[in-house]
């Protein structure tokens, strides 16, 4: 992991399909950049995401995970994520729990929003890596 | 509220009675020579033992896949356990028609493993032995619900020592038909009360994983827990703990690994899926061959993740399992 040079990073994002992935594609084709260390799982709804794949992630070596998905309301499937808001706040209480609170981020970013999608990917991004400097200088 | 004085020896005959129709049983414990154990009695009772004060396995787990609607069973059991069964019930792994569930106060237990031979049966027994917390097993110490208060009837002891048999549901009040007395409405002051709520539990990585590291992966933690009940559990498969040739690929992909694999993922998943079922009755801990102290962090978790909802597991057939419901309006913080 240390030894991989420029993308020591990784974070892994699942993004619904109907609403955060086609946000993430809508950023592509209008020239956006965001980080490369961004690496986007695409899932048919975000209450896809069973917490079993976040800690996964975690513990095959992504420095930090975050779900996203439509608004509240505006499920494809009518009500998943409210699900996944319900699961994805008590992971976040067990992520508290063992002080790693900062490794999770839920997000809402509907398809029409590009730039939101950017901005929340970007900010966390300089967030993880800043926390992670911060633990190597220390 | 109904409720009815227990004279001596009227649980038993109201039992008898119960066990005499053909086809009926009772799960309670018996008194044996080395000690009390679950049994199921047919028939009639023999050597029963009202309380238990050895904690081996959790008796909902015999319960588990029960399915049939004539089968006409009275559980006598500990209030974690009847809480356990409560959860199943919900998650549609227990057939509840023919089922009464009887809980009765506990005044803790020792564990099955510390090798105490001799401990006294009978409540006034239980409660000298007991009134010095640190003779408990910690999963007993740290319990919240102690009192016979969950399932369809309960059997509670006032402060005079008297036993008495509460009805709470329907099949509850068949229950106490059985036995002998009239029911009464009045509500004497009782022994038992809630336990304190702790403060919020806190911990970190470092922490856990060495708390963690003399596991060996048996998963009997997960076998003998009640509420963990997936057929298809997700570590059975190679995707989340690989074996063999997947093993082999995992670490040619990417580097050097201690073994056994991934005990830290495997704690913190099933810790996540059994948040909200989770009892706190520590047979995960009884199951562990290497005495690791998993009450603490996932009665811990679950104490905070069920906070987060207002839920306690097993309190109520009709409260839903906070995963499998939601309200439009709530957690507007979830968002970052």
């Amino acid at each position: 992991m240390d030894e991989k040079g420029a993308h020591s990073l990784e974070i892994i994002g699942f993004a619904c399909s109907y609403c955060t992935f086609k946000a993430s594609e809508m950023a592509g084709s209008l020239r956006m950049k965001y980080p490369d260390e961004v690496k986007l799982i695409q899932v048919p709804c975000s209450s896809r995401v069973d917490p079993a794949f976040v800690v996964k992630s975690i513990f095959e070596g992504a420095d930090a995970v975050f779900v996203a998905g439509c608004h509240p309301g505006d499920c494809h499937f009518i009500k998943g994520n409210y699900f996944t808001r319900r699961k994805i706040a008590a992971l976040k209480e067990m992520f508290d729990t063992f002080s790693m609170k900062d490794k999770l981020r839920l997000f809402w970013v509907s398809a029409a929003e590009a730039r939101r999608f950017v901005e929340k990917v970007t900010n966390f991004c300089d967030e993880i890596k800043e926390a992670k400097n911060a633990g190597k200088r220390a | 509220m109904q409720a009815k004085e227990l004279k001596d020896g009227a649980l038993e005959r109201a039992l008898n009675l119960f066990l005499g129709s053909e086809g009926n049983l009772v799960l309670g414990f018996e008194k044996g020579d080395d000690g009390v154990r679950h049994r199921i009695f047919k028939g009639g009772l023999d050597r029963f033992s009202l309380f238990n004060p050895f904690f081996d396995v959790n008796g909902a787990l015999y319960l588990r896949r029960l399915f049939s609607k004539n089968a006409r069973i009275m559980l006598m059991l500990r209030p974690c356990e009847i809480r356990a069964y409560t959860e199943l019930a919900k998650l549609s792994q227990i057939e509840r028609e023919g089922i009464t569930a009887v809980s009765v106060d506990c005044f803790g237990a020792v564990s099955s493993r510390d090798g105490i031979a001799d401990l006294p049966t009978d409540a006034e027994g239980l409660r000298t032995y007991f009134a010095e917390p640190e003779r408990m097993r910690a999963p007993c110490r740290a319990c919240r619900e102690r009192r016979g208060v969950v399932g369809d009837g309960g059997i509670r002891i006032d402060r005079n020592g008297v036993l008495r048999a509460f009805a709470y549901t329907e099949k509850g009040e068949t229950f106490l038909s059985l036995l002998e007395g009239e029911a009464e409405e009045s509500l004497p002051e009782m022994l038992l009360s809630e336990g304190p709520r702790p403060e919020p539990f806190q911990t970190d990585m470092e922490a856990f994983a060495k708390d963690f590291s003399p596991c060996v992966m048996c998963k009997n933690c997960r076998d003998q827990c009640p509420v963990c009940y997936c057929v298809d559990c997700l570590f059975n498969g190679d995707e989340y703990l690989p074996k063999g040739d997947a093993l082999l690929n995992k670490i040619l992909r990417t580097g050097s690994a201690a073994m056994p694999q991934g005990k830290e993922m495997f704690h913190l998943i099933r810790m996540f899926h059994v948040s909200q079922t989770c009892v706190g009755c520590g047979s995960c801990e009884e199951a562990c061959p290497h005495q690791i102290p998993l009450t603490k962090y996932f009665k811990g978790v679950s104490e905070r993740l069920q906070a987060k909802f207002s839920y306690m597991s097993g309190r109520d057939f009709e409260e839903t399992i906070p995963y499998l419901t939601f309200l439009e309006d709530e957690l507007k913080d979830a968002e970052d």
